[in-house]
């Protein structure tokens, strides 16, 4: 058995070490919020936060994730409530289909924590996982909306 | 009988929803023949539309005939029931409606699916009844507990109230009463100048579930003692699996059992990563079968020679060919467009538990009945024996009409009774597996006078249609299947000769379907960069040239103006401050009944590389219901039309797909998308679809500004190929 930390809470999960962590993280622990898009670590919508980086939890194995601290979308609200990333997303309602939405929040909230007034330039830099309906405009507006309510908060 | 309550399957959903909220649900068994003219035949069939239930709290669960996918139909749909009944949104929880003939609203209460843009407008009226009827019933049951008139009786969002004496109740203090009354006919709708919900941007009622992982897509579906399950299917279209040695993998870890699926093999295991891993070191071989010579170069081929061939005449008006002929300056040109896929963020997939005498399917679809279909002819089941559970679509885009991944999960389940199994395809198994936008040509001749009017125009379509092959009752002439050549017809260009002739080219060991836009797709690349061509041809601008030739077509007119306007349009190219090429490009296109212009602003570098900076968008769909929606949908067209014209093609060889995941077949980038700037004109026309009336002038707005900026025609997609 494999312990794994997954938003503050520890999963004793039956996994190898070479199993990749999204499938450990849905399959096993039930986190379903972490999506299944590529498996070559190509569109982000398995984003998650590994110690607090930014990860394609497709392409990382459950080896690589032991003792850290695995936060998902799930894991994204505190007792304050919603992320700022999510209270944007609400507010601007941002998802289409929303397949991909959990990876974009997750790379928003690894974006805000690393520079909180993030640019134009460095939102477009930085957001890079991929969306089929469309809704790349909303993120970017979102991302810098989200920056506001950080602020407001902090 | 429009007096009993629905005892269907729905009225079971509801009694579940209703046990699991720990409060009774009433619902308002309406009657609600779509056509007025059918009431009678609908009272004799007992033909109730069910969609409205209230709990003793007040909260109303809507029973949704459409199914999320993205394009808001769980907000627009109920938005419009909400209306008339008098609720507020929160107060509002969408379920999926069950399947069965009660939800068959479409096209004269025949069928019910979620595509073709139809959903707002084809229920448009039949939501509008349905929350006024309730609302009436409400209204009928507060006026008999008081003794009052109904008339002097009122509603305020969520309550009936009695003005004269100040009373008010509840619509859940309401509801068992009112759901035991017989649903008057006729009810009046309300005055479209007292909406507070249609026309107005109502937030979606799935922001919330989307943004913190709560929302359940078909992928997510937990059933306690599910299985999974990992798929290979023949990489050749037709082909068979020949010989597979399940001994070799049954005794990895977690695999359960390895079973034949009607085009390939499934390894079944307790998690999908086990299953996904034994199936790759399964000794697997395939019978390929009579299509392993196939490839997209071969049919393209055919598909040039058949643009040579007469074919069918699908529009007829004057002689194109004799004023072709005789015309002083001619031009001529010949268009192709390439596979593509659907490539929906969520992979195909679907969990199914069979038991003797019953069937449950999780799926993913676009059309309930379409799944219910295969689960009874799989399992023998009556469709009163089956229920489908349609979670949210990460997306859909016309890909999940086809049941193949249903099919399969369904076949698995029946073979393991009593195991919820669920397949999951990985990205590779889907973008080889898709039903693709068919791979189609066309060719166009022009004529002008001396003067350089445009007198004649020649339009030669060639390929084959998804209708024919998924829906062919659609099809009315199986020589004229409109799938093939829409939007090379009914131009709203006034010119006098015109002629389209369409040639059916089978593309038979192919799969194909319905694409975001279907027909329209290419047609309207291949149709606004040829009119492009034309007002070049003529030394006109492309935006003058268009215009000139709207004489008689104001709406056509207004959304080119407004398009135009909004871009600042500028026929010619320049050079911006930083030095860097700019040009426009235009194109207008009816789809699905509304009309869309797009102007796209395109820049070009020393080193070639082009990037489509802004996009201007005018929409006339008649009337937005929800404006907001309305923009995003034609955002997100704009979005998936430009995936397409950028980089996205299906090639085959040796019959197999050669594309296989995101690096191979690559879709928009975030750092890609331009800025897209919509602007929504309501003409009060018929109201016209949304979901897909977005996509189809992208490609060609942007080639006819690559055009300007290279003096290059691009004339087959996409642009990956080329260097400007």
């Amino acid at each position: 058995m494999t312990t794994l930390l997954i938003n503050g809470k520890e999963h004793q999960v039956d996994a190898e070490d070479d199993m990749p962590l999204l499938w450990a993280i849905r399959d096993l622990a039930g986190y379903t919020g972490t999506k299944f898009g590529c498996g070559i670590g190509f569109c982000g919508a398995c984003s998650i936060l590994l110690d607090g980086v930014l990860t394609r939890s497709c392409s990382t194995p459950v080896g690589a994730a032991k003792d850290k601290a695995i936060t998902t979308i799930e894991g994204l609200a505190t007792e304050k409530g919603l992320h700022p990333a999510q209270q944007a997303w609400v507010e601007q309602d941002v998802p289409q289909c929303g397949y991909c939405q959990s990876g974009q929040i997750i790379a928003a909230a690894a974006l805000l924590k690393e520079n909180p007034h993030p640019s134009d330039e460095e939102i477009r830099a930085k957001m890079v996982n991929l969306c089929r309906c469309g809704t790349y405009q909303q993120i970017f507006s979102a991302v810098k909306r989200a920056a506001e309510i950080q602020g407001e908060q902090s | 009988m429009s007096t009993i309550l629905n005892l269907s399957l729905s009225r079971r959903q509801f009694l579940g929803l209703s046990a699991a909220a720990g409060a009774s649900v009433f619902l308002l068994g309406v009657a609600l023949p779509t056509g007025c003219a059918k009431i009678e035949q609908a009272e004799q069939d007992q033909d109730l539309n069910a969609f409205i239930g209230i709990d003793a709290d007040g909260h109303v669960i809507f029973q949704n005939p459409f199914i999320e996918m993205g394009q808001g139909t769980y907000t627009s749909i109920p938005a419009i029931m909400a209306e008339e009944l008098d609720v507020e949104m929160p107060s509002i929880t969408v379920v999926q409606a069950p399947h069965g003939p009660d939800y068959k609203i479409m096209f004269d209460n025949t069928i019910r699916f979620t595509g073709g843009s139809l959903s707002v407008r084809s229920s448009y009226m039949t939501m509008r009844k349905a929350g006024a009827t309730a609302r009436a019933m409400l209204i009928q049951a507060a006026a008999e507990q008081w003794g009052v008139k109904p008339g002097d009786c009122t509603t305020e969002p969520g309550s009936v109230v009695h003005a004269a004496t100040g009373k008010k109740l509840g619509y859940g203090q309401l509801a068992e009463k009112a759901a035991k009354l017989a649903p008057p006919k006729d009810v009046p709708l309300k005055d479209s100048a007292s909406f507070r919900l249609i026309g107005q941007p109502v937030k979606r009622t799935d922001s919330l579930a989307k943004s913190t992982g709560a929302a359940e897509f078909g992928i997510d579906v937990k059933v306690d003692g599910m299985l999974h399950a990992a798929v290979m299917q023949s990489p050749v279209f037709g082909g068979k699996v020949a010989s597979y040695d399940k001994d070799a993998v049954l005794k990895l870890p977690g695999v359960v059992a390895v079973e034949e699926i009607p085009n390939g093999v499934a390894v079944i295991a307790d998690h999908f990563w086990h299953a996904k891993k034994a199936l790759e070191k399964l000794p697997l071989t395939f019978d390929e079968g009579t299509n392993a010579g196939f490839s997209t170069q071969d049919y393209k081929v055919r598909l040039q020679a058949a643009l040579s061939e007469p074919g069918h005449v699908a529009e007829e008006v004057g002689d194109a060919a004799k004023a072709i002929a005789s015309a002083a300056k001619t031009i001529e040109a010949e268009y192709h467009a390439p596979f593509i896929a659907h490539v929906t963020m969520e992979p195909m997939n679907c969990t199914a538990l069979v038991t003797k005498d019953h069937c449950t399917v999780w799926a993913p679809n676009q059309g309930v009945d379409f799944v219910v279909g295969v689960a009874a002819e799989i399992t023998g089941l009556k469709p009163e024996a089956i229920e489908v559970v349609t979670p949210f679509l990460g997306g859909g885009f016309g890909r999940r009409f086809v049941m193949d991944y249903a099919i399969q999960a369904i076949t698995l389940a029946k073979k393991h009774p009593g195991k919820p199994i669920k397949v999951i395809w990985t990205r590779e198994e889907d973008i080889q597996h898709d039903h693709y936008r068919p791979m189609s040509a066309a060719k166009f001749s022009a004529g002008f006078d001396k003067a350089g009017n445009p007198v004649a125009l020649q339009i030669t379509s060639v390929g084959e249609g998804p209708m024919t092959r998924l829906m062919p009752g659609f099809v009315k002439n199986p020589d004229l299947d409109t799938s093939v050549f829409e939007g090379t017809v009914e131009l709203p260009y006034a010119i006098q000769n015109k002629r389209t002739n369409v040639v059916n080219v089978p593309v038979k060991p192919v799969q194909i379907g319905f694409w975001r836009s279907v027909g329209h797709s290419q047609n309207c690349f291949f149709k606004e960069s040829f009119i492009d061509e034309m007002a070049h041809a003529a030394g006109a601008d492309p935006f003058e040239f268009r215009l000139k030739l709207l004489g008689e077509q104001p709406r056509f007119k207004k959304v080119l103006e407004t398009a135009a306007n909004l871009a600042g349009w500028k026929g010619k190219p320049w050079t911006d401050p930083q030095g860097l090429k700019r040009a426009m490009g235009v194109a207008l296109h009816e789809s699905f009944n509304s009309i869309v212009a797009e102007v796209a602003e395109v820049s070009l570098n020393q080193d070639g590389e082009f990037k489509v900076e802004r996009v201007w968008c005018a929409v006339d769909c008649g009337f937005a219901v929800n404006p907001a929606i309305v923009k995003r949908q034609i955002e997100g067209g704009v979005c998936y039309g430009l995936s397409a014209a950028m980089g996205e093609q299906i090639t085959l060889e040796k019959g197999r797909v050669v594309q296989g995941n995101f690096d191979t077949y690559p879709i928009l980038r975030p750092d890609q998308m331009p800025v897209v700037e919509v602007e929504i004109i309501n003409s009060g026309a018929p109201l016209g679809g949304i979901g897909e009336p977005g996509t189809p002038p992208i490609a060609p707005a942007v080639c006819n500004a690559l055009f300007l900026l290279s003096g290059q025609r691009v004339r087959s997609l996409p642009l990956s190929q080329y260097s400007f």
